[in-house]
């Protein structure tokens, strides 16, 4: 009897070795994934061509990444119930002029891709 | 009763850890150039700049040897300063396709706002900054007047981001052990949620600076500090992995002592070898990603890992904490397996004799 249940609480430790958190002395702590990637692509509304120079950013931290030539972007953020993304073109009149646009993600899973349509200015 | 039964439950539970030795931290010493010249550095680990920083696809490659990463798989990027590679990014984005988490170690002097965006937008998840007292303290050992400021902004910028699972260490010595409590006080200002400390092993540089180390009494000191710091939740204080500190066990850290070096934990040092932590003696490594598979030689070899007992030798043989402790953290010993170079036990327990 005694022996049953130490082997369920030692079968259950060896099952999860993630409970026990460690690190070594100069190592990091453990990294538990609590984000996404978040994907797309930016095009003109009216020519359907991809716009490089638009900054995507997450209104609810500091992170951004600037648009490729192809006006693609990838980047990974941390989980949240609602991400909301803001596209704007930072680059004047290089790459044509746009109007900002606001996008906010709701049932996020761990991946995301988004086409985004701007206006002209 | 309680304690003894825990600590039983402990052992089984290691047993079993070691027996399936699932791989899930691996250091990647990707560089070892630095832009410091730390009066500590080469006490613990061989630092040379003689060696060309391992190519990326080298290191993947020896990545892709691994048929299915667990899930709980990390890579963790340390050096030298790694910050001084600029394609960490992009090898970071190759192993998160991979499903594979990543981290890095950084002494915090190239971590600025523009680079903690990028390392985020590429799927950083752990981040440790090292940080060595108040600004006089932390020059004097990082041997670099404005290290401080440089450092303080970089955890400023780091504890803004909750998606890092981010931490502050302090390497502990005779200048800062009084400031500590400072310390402490800074960290939780500027929005530190976790703080390890550990200590210098008397080695390389370090032996011949007395202050790098702690006396025993200094060592008792310390853990006072850590267990009573451990009583408010205002900032998570712990006792890095380091070694085995007999009563102070539950006292110190989240989980008893357990070096999982070889274990748990493998790295790929800088010129190939395959290893435990980077800072064991490199007589240990065994093997090399440009002659072995990594993945292989983590199944199949670190025998003297999983297998402890060959430190049963020196003041260990006859040891009664032994079978909590094996002998200390593996870096404690060097390739001639004679004795362990520091027993923390025994600092504790000599400096506890003498108070009393
Ligand atoms: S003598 Fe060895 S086994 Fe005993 S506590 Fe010290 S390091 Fe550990
Ligand atoms: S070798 Fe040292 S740093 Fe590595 S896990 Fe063991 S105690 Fe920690």
């Amino acid at each position: 009897m005694k022996r049953s249940w130490l082997k369920k609480i030692i079968g259950g430790l060896s099952l999860t070795s993630a409970m026990f958190v460690f690190q070594a002395c100069y190592g990091t702590p453990q990294d538990f994934g609590l984000d996404l990637l978040i994907e797309g692509q930016v095009k003109a509304k009216t020519t359907g061509l991809p716009i490089k120079g638009i900054k995507v950013s997450v209104a609810q931290n500091m992170q951004y990444q600037i648009t490729d030539e192809n006006g693609n972007f990838s980047f990974y953020t941390e989980m949240m119930d609602k991400v909301k993304l803001e596209f704007a073109d930072v680059d004047s009149v290089q790459n044509g002029t746009y109007a900002n646009r606001d996008t906010v993600l709701t049932d996020l899973s761990e991946k995301v891709y988004l086409n985004i349509l701007l206006e002209n200015k | 009763m309680l304690l003894r039964l825990k600590k039983f439950v402990f052992r089984k539970f290691k047993n079993s850890a070691i027996k399936h030795h699932e791989l899930n931290y691996l250091f990647w010493e990707c560089t070892t150039r630095c832009n410091l010249n730390c009066l500590h550095c080469g006490s613990d680990c061989s630092k040379s700049s003689s060696f060309q920083d391992m190519p990326m696809a080298d290191f993947l490659n020896a990545i892709d040897t691994i048929e299915k990463p667990s899930q709980n798989l990390m890579v963790v990027f340390t050096g030298g300063e790694p910050l001084l590679r600029n394609d960490i990014e992009v090898c970071g984005k190759e192993l998160r396709k991979r499903g594979i988490k990543w981290s890095i170690v950084s002494n915090g002097h190239l971590y600025s706002e523009q680079r903690h965006n990028s390392l985020l937008n590429a799927g950083m998840g752990a981040l440790t900054i090292s940080l060595d007292g108040l600004k006089d303290s932390h020059n004097w050992l990082r041997n670099k007047e404005k290290s401080f400021d440089k450092v303080i902004s970089a955890v400023e910028l780091a504890a803004t981001s909750n998606r890092l699972n981010f931490d502050v260490v302090t390497c502990v010595n005779q200048r800062n052990l009084k400031e500590l409590s400072q310390l402490r006080e800074l960290l939780i200002r500027r929005g530190v949620k976790a703080w390890r400390l550990f200590t210098i092993i008397p080695i390389g540089r370090a032996v011949k600076n007395s202050e790098l180390l702690l006396t025993d009494r200094q060592f008792l000191e310390l853990m006072n500090f850590i267990a009573e710091c451990r009583k408010s939740n205002k900032i998570n204080v712990k006792f890095s992995c380091e070694g085995y500190v007999g009563r102070y066990e539950p006292l110190v850290r989240d989980s008893y002592f357990f070096c999982r070096a070889g274990i748990n934990i493998g790295s790929v040092l800088i010129d190939g070898s395959i290893s435990a932590c980077p800072n064991i003696d490199r007589s240990f490594s065994q093997g090399n990603i440009y002659k072995d598979k990594l993945y292989e030689v983590w199944q199949n070899k670190f025998e003297p890992f999983r297998n402890r007992q060959w430190n049963k030798v020196g003041q260990c043989k006859t040891c009664k904490e032994y079978k909590d402790c094996q002998g200390n953290g593996f870096h404690n010993w060097n390739g001639d397996m004679k004795n362990v170079f520091v027993c923390h036990n025994k600092k504790i327990e000599n400096s506890r004799k003498y108070l009393n």
